[in-house]
């Protein structure tokens, strides 16, 4: 059967998206400050165990482990030369475990900078960055790009531009938002949702939304998505919360929400009209089990 | 004659180019070194307070640090003649296992701007590289930042490696998007600050205190 277009089959079903892979790599050792994306080649069994975990929680998108593929964030590992091969291999493992019925999502995070004139990247060399990613992500078969956890709407704008310049495919652009006082919600860059969601669409995006974020609890995350989805209009919305803030017990880090804690936030944020819901930092595939079953009760009963 | 409120403006809309050239002429008109410093520092306090309400962001406050930063470089000589040092030291980096320095940055750059004394050891910094530069500097600051929730356990072992080696009058400050009072006051940390004005404002606290 041949998979129908993601945007498509989004106006027939909400979609669960997958969980964290970050957090998911250091449970399986994966030290800290280590170039997770390196297991694309070094440990692509590892990345693939966590796919499959996902894909058997029943999350119909899988994100590839291409986070930080930039060439400029692996630049700061020393890795930017890897930039195509890690994306390539990053791509494999996820479509091999997506096949045949889920979607592959390409994964792009920040740079890791600031555009000039805050920073010194000019916009056009990052059109360049973000292009070099996307044109390996997508010459590697992956259905999507997902743009996330972007604080800067005018480096979300490049991102999009720069994925739809290698490909007519759906684009997904998210933000992290934090509390912006009062009930409203900002990105670090003082975005407001409004402002940020008009230029997400406004470049291009498909499917827009949050992921992530700075101290904010699940019922926040349904108050910002309500936010969203009053801004995006007819544009699809997508939202990927935390499992909580972490905390810090007996010296190990623990996300405080357990997986009924996000079952019991899914009906409420599909309320607000959110068409995909996946998880962010300390989402599990348990947790992600119990959203996708949230899910259906949802939009089945 | 130049008028330092001029200065103070221009630093505040990070106007580097004016914020330069008034520098100079406010050197050549042989204005204090002193009174020049403090025009400058009074007007990141005011980008600092503006931040803390909301009024303005990230962007407004990067550029402004940016047109500080060139006039302070103008104006360094002149205060390495008239012995004008920092009141004290501060070390600040990214902990061990974590890569990121935008909000690291963002706090030296406000340091920097307060006039603290600033040295910068980057991202993935060890304990170890911690505490000797906090001797080597004779420190009475160290500024923790981690973005990564998996590198808050570094911190944890930063601040004990700190506290074991005793340093007399040592104040140690933490922050990052996973940071919070609670977990600040666990690992004994002494203040928390959740961006990077407050920073400013938790380090002079401490130092008076």
């Amino acid at each position: 059967m041949a998979k129908t277009n993601l945007l498509e089959e989004l106006k027939k079903r909400p979609l669960l998206c997958d969980g964290a892979m970050g957090t998911q790599l250091f449970i399986r050792g994966l030290a800290a400050g280590a170039c997770g994306e390196l297991w694309n080649v070094g440990r692509p069994e590892v990345v693939q165990e966590v796919h499959r975990a996902y894909r058997q929680a029943g999350c119909d998108l899988i994100t590839t482990n291409t986070f930080g593929a930039s060439s400029a964030a692996l630049g700061k590992h020393g890795l930017s030369d890897q930039t195509a091969t890690l994306n390539r291999t990053g791509a494999a493992a996820a479509i091999r475990e997506a096949t045949p019925d889920a979607w592959v999502l390409g994964d792009v995070g920040p740079f890791g900078e600031f555009i000039e004139p805050l920073g010194d990247m000019k916009a056009e060399e990052l059109l360049e960055i973000f292009g070099e990613q996307a044109a390996a992500l997508y010459a590697a078969g992956v259905d999507a790009i997902i743009i996330e956890t972007m604080s800067d709407p005018t480096e979300l704008e490049v991102a999009v531009k720069a994925a739809k310049r290698a490909s007519a495919k759906p684009v997904i652009a998210t933000y992290a938002f934090a509390d912006g006082g009062g009930g409203s919600f900002r990105t670090m860059m003082g975005t407001p949702v409004k402002d940020a969601i008009a230029r997400a669409i406004a470049a291009g995006a498909d499917v827009v939304g949050a992921n992530c974020g700075s101290s904010l609890s699940l019922s926040d995350y349904v108050n910002l998505a309500e936010q969203i989805v009053a801004a995006a209009g007819k544009t699809p919305v997508i939202v990927q919360p935390n499992a909580g803030s972490p905390m810090l017990l007996d010296g190990k880090l623990v996300y405080r929400a357990k997986p009924e804690d996000m079952t019991a936030a899914v009906p409420s944020l599909l309320k607000t009209g959110v068409r995909i819901i996946g998880g962010c930092c300390g989402t599990t595939p348990s947790h992600l089990r119990a959203m996708g079953e949230a899910m259906r009760r949802e939009t089945v009963g | 004659m130049v008028n330092l409120q001029n200065l103070a403006d221009a630093i505040k809309v990070g106007n580097r180019a004016e914020a330069t050239k008034l520098t100079r002429q406010a050197i050549d008109e042989k204005v204090g070194a002193k009174e020049i410093l403090e025009a400058m520092v009074g007007a990141m306090d005011e980008i600092g307070k503006k931040f803390q309400r909301n009024e303005v962001f990230v962007p407004e406050m990067l550029i402004a640090s940016r047109a500080m930063k060139e006039s302070m470089a103008v104006l360094e000589p002149l205060l390495v003649k008239a012995g004008i040092k920092p009141a004290f030291t501060a070390v600040i980096g990214t902990v061990a296992g974590d890569l990121h320095d935008i909000g690291k940055n963002l706090v030296a750059m406000m340091w920097k701007g307060a006039n603290f004394g600033v040295v910068d050891l980057g991202t993935n910094v060890s304990p170890e590289k911690f505490l000797a530069a906090a001797k080597e500097h004779k420190a009475r600051v160290v500024g923790l930042s981690a973005l990564l929730t998996t590198t808050m356990p570094a911190m944890k072992q930063t601040v004990a490696a700190l506290r074991a080696a005793n340093l007399a009058g040592l104040k140690v400050v933490i922050g990052g998007a996973p940071i919070t009072q609670e977990f600040a006051t666990e690992i004994g940390a002494d203040a928390f600050a959740p961006d990077a004005a407050s920073a400013v404002e938790m380090v002079r606290k401490l130092m008076v205190a």
